[in-house]
């Protein structure tokens, strides 16, 4: 089934007097299960699709349909909403709140959902526990490791059940050792039946990936 | 509801992040807030005393006490007052209830075997307690006979009994008032110290023939008549009736000042709030010049906060929190840091009010109301001072943010 659809989707900057084209007329369908690297060079295009896929960002025009929703319509509060309940997003800097614990780190997504508290907190448990950290809830991020803290990253995008788990050059600040460790979570997650579209400019770490995309000037080739 | 209790616990989460930056905050509201929760405290504590005192004193109640407005600075006034307008006021103002005649003297000696002490010494008729709704504690009240008698009697302030008969009742006993012998048959209940700082204790009452007779050498003349109206609402009437009454019976020409003046309830309200009224445009002024200067300080730091934490706000975005929650988190971190400050600020406004209270005497009291007064002063400072940034922080955009 179906989870992203596009359809002759394209993306305009304006910069000043001149419109930049990034986005050329992207058609592209991902189903659920999947696990997608999008690869190109900087400047191709693919952090601007990451963030069209993730709905941080909205097409100039075209379709884009996420679990059966038209996103190119939606507000910014609706595409708030559609971030929280579909998307999960895991980074380079792997971006933990400095001053929260592991855990309260990875309760923080349904700070801003509306389904009940004492589910996620049983989530929580869990999901530290599948990455193996369920002996650091009470840690702050400062006191882990890159890879402990990327892991922490991945529970936290795990949390609301999301359609999609978005990773964007997740194993750019990681030594080889520890990114590895971090793909094969990956992957295991994968195999759990997640939704997996990675970015990243790496070919081996492209190479975990069961469907890889390329984007060069717009298009995908 | 429960998002917005979530969201605030993040903000007490960040305020005790930086924890450096909001101290000085916390401390600028403190001092506003104290300034004003003590401006209320007086005033409610003003007003309280004014009625307490008007009370005492009598609503209904005016007090015409010989010699014009003039004469009050000299201490010494004019007697005015005769035994015979005190008669024709009597029969004037039928809506008066009670007439009474008063003599008074300053600084009279007192004493009793080798103790001595300094009293007011009030001549009065056996109205006296009821009329100043000051009753006899301890012994027995005047009678008419004490009055017509010219007796030698006298009822006693409690101050005054205290300080001649320490360890004895005075009841019973002679005091020497001017060389004359007087038989003390009452102690009247206490009525502390004015905020003037007279002590209301610290007075004889005799029998006001016995006071014109003897102590005076007077026939014609009384310094004070009190008077009480059954309708207290039309007591400002009675009053200008009162100065034409004597302008009319002393003969007084056309511009020439009154040779009476009156005290009323409504002066008691005056002296009470002029007394506070420096206090309030002091700390008014203070107070409100700390709460601007912490809003700024507030909102100049939130600022900045903002900026250093636009990654933090960015991952929120991308998390699925709407522009209204940032709002949210960083209006209520301010509203905290205000509410610290607010409640802080309010320990230190006990703190000073004991002071003044022990120092100055001066009319103070807490109710939930300084309180409530300060912490919605901080409240409203913490919003205003939260709203630019937090209106910052919501429309930062997260792709630039959270942009490596």
């Amino acid at each position: 089934m179906s989870l992203c659809e596009m359809k002759d989707l394209k993306k305009t900057y304006q910069m000043g007097e001149i419109d930049v084209d990034v986005l050329k007329g992207i058609n592209l369908r991902i189903d659920e299960g999947e696990f997608v690297a999008i690869i190109g060079a900087s400047g191709s295009g693919k952090t601007t699709l990451l963030n069209i896929i993730g709905c941080l960002d909205q097409a100039t025009c075209g379709h884009y349909i996420l679990a059966g929703k038209e996103v190119t319509e939606l507000n910014d509060d609706e595409l708030s909403a559609i971030r929280n309940e579909h998307i999960g997003f895991v980074f380079q800097s792997f971006y933990l709140m400095p001053y929260a614990t592991v855990y309260e780190n990875v309760m923080l997504p349904s700070l801003y959902a509306h389904k009940r508290k004492h589910r996620f907190e049983k989530r929580a448990g869990e999901l530290l526990s599948i990455v193996g950290l369920a002996d650091r809830a009470k840690f702050k991020p400062n006191q882990l490791s890159g890879g402990q803290q990327q892991r922490v990253a991945i529970a936290r995008a795990l949390i609301n059940e999301p359609d999609l788990i978005l990773a964007d050059e997740p194993t750019g600040q990681l030594d080889s050792k520890t990114a590895g460790e971090i793909m094969n979570l990956i992957v295991e997650l994968n195999n759990h039946g997640k939704t997996v579209i990675i970015v990243t400019h790496d070919q081996h770490i492209a190479s975990y990936a069961k469907r890889v995309i390329e984007i060069k000037d717009g298009v995908i080739v | 509801m429960k998002k917005l209790i979530k969201i605030t616990i993040e903000s007490i989460k960040a305020v005790h992040a930086y924890k450096l930056r909001t101290f000085f905050c916390i401390l600028s509201v403190a001092l506003g807030v104290s300034s004003i929760s003590i401006i209320v405290a007086a005033v409610e504590g003003t007003f309280k005393q004014a009625f307490d005192m008007v009370n005492k004193f009598g609503p209904d109640a005016l007090l015409i006490i010989g010699g014009g407005e003039e004469a009050r600075a000299f201490e010494f006034r004019a007697k005015t007052i005769t035994v015979e307008d005190v008669e024709a006021l009597r029969q004037s103002f039928p809506g008066a209830y009670s007439v009474m005649p008063m003599t008074f003297d300053m600084n009279v000696q007192v004493s009793y075997k080798d103790k001595k002490y300094i009293v007011r010494l009030i001549g009065a008729t056996q109205e006296f307690t009821s009329s100043w709704a000051w009753y006899v504690t301890d012994g027995f009240d005047f009678t008419k006979a004490d009055i017509d008698e010219q007796r030698n009697t006298c009822i006693m302030g409690s101050h005054v009994a205290k300080e001649l008969f320490p360890q004895e009742s005075p009841v019973g006993k002679y005091i020497l008032i001017k060389q004359i012998p007087m038989l003390v048959i009452g102690i009247l209940s206490s009525r502390g110290i004015t905020p003037a700082g007279e002590n209301l204790d610290d007075r004889v009452v005799i029998p006001i023939t016995t006071s014109m007779r003897k102590i005076q050498n007077e026939t014609k003349y009384v310094n004070i008549v009190r008077m009480r109206f059954y309708d207290q609402s039309k007591l400002k009437y009675y009053e200008k009736d009162v100065f034409s009454f004597f302008r009319q019976r002393h003969n007084i020409p056309q511009g020439d000042p009154d040779d009476i003046s009156i005290i009323s309830s409504k002066m008691i309200y005056t002296f009470l709030a002029a007394l506070t009224g420096s206090l309030v445009m002091f700390l008014g002024t203070t107070g409100i010049i700390s709460l601007i200067v912490a809003g700024f300080v507030l909102a100049n730091l939130l600022l900045l906060s903002v900026n250093e934490r636009a990654k933090e706000i960015g991952i929120r975005r991308a998390i699925g929190a709407r522009k209204i929650d940032i709002m949210f988190q960083f209006i209520g971190e301010s509203v905290i840091v205000t509410s610290a400050g607010g409640v802080i600020g309010y320990a230190i406004s006990l703190a000073v009010s004991e002071f003044l209270t022990r120092a100055a005497n001066f009319p103070i009291y807490f109710s939930y109301k300084p309180f409530f007064a300060g912490l919605s002063l901080a409240w409203i400072v913490g919003i205003l001072a939260g709203l630019q940034p937090a209106r910052k922080a919501a429309d930062i955009n997260p792709i630039e943010a959270i942009r490596k």
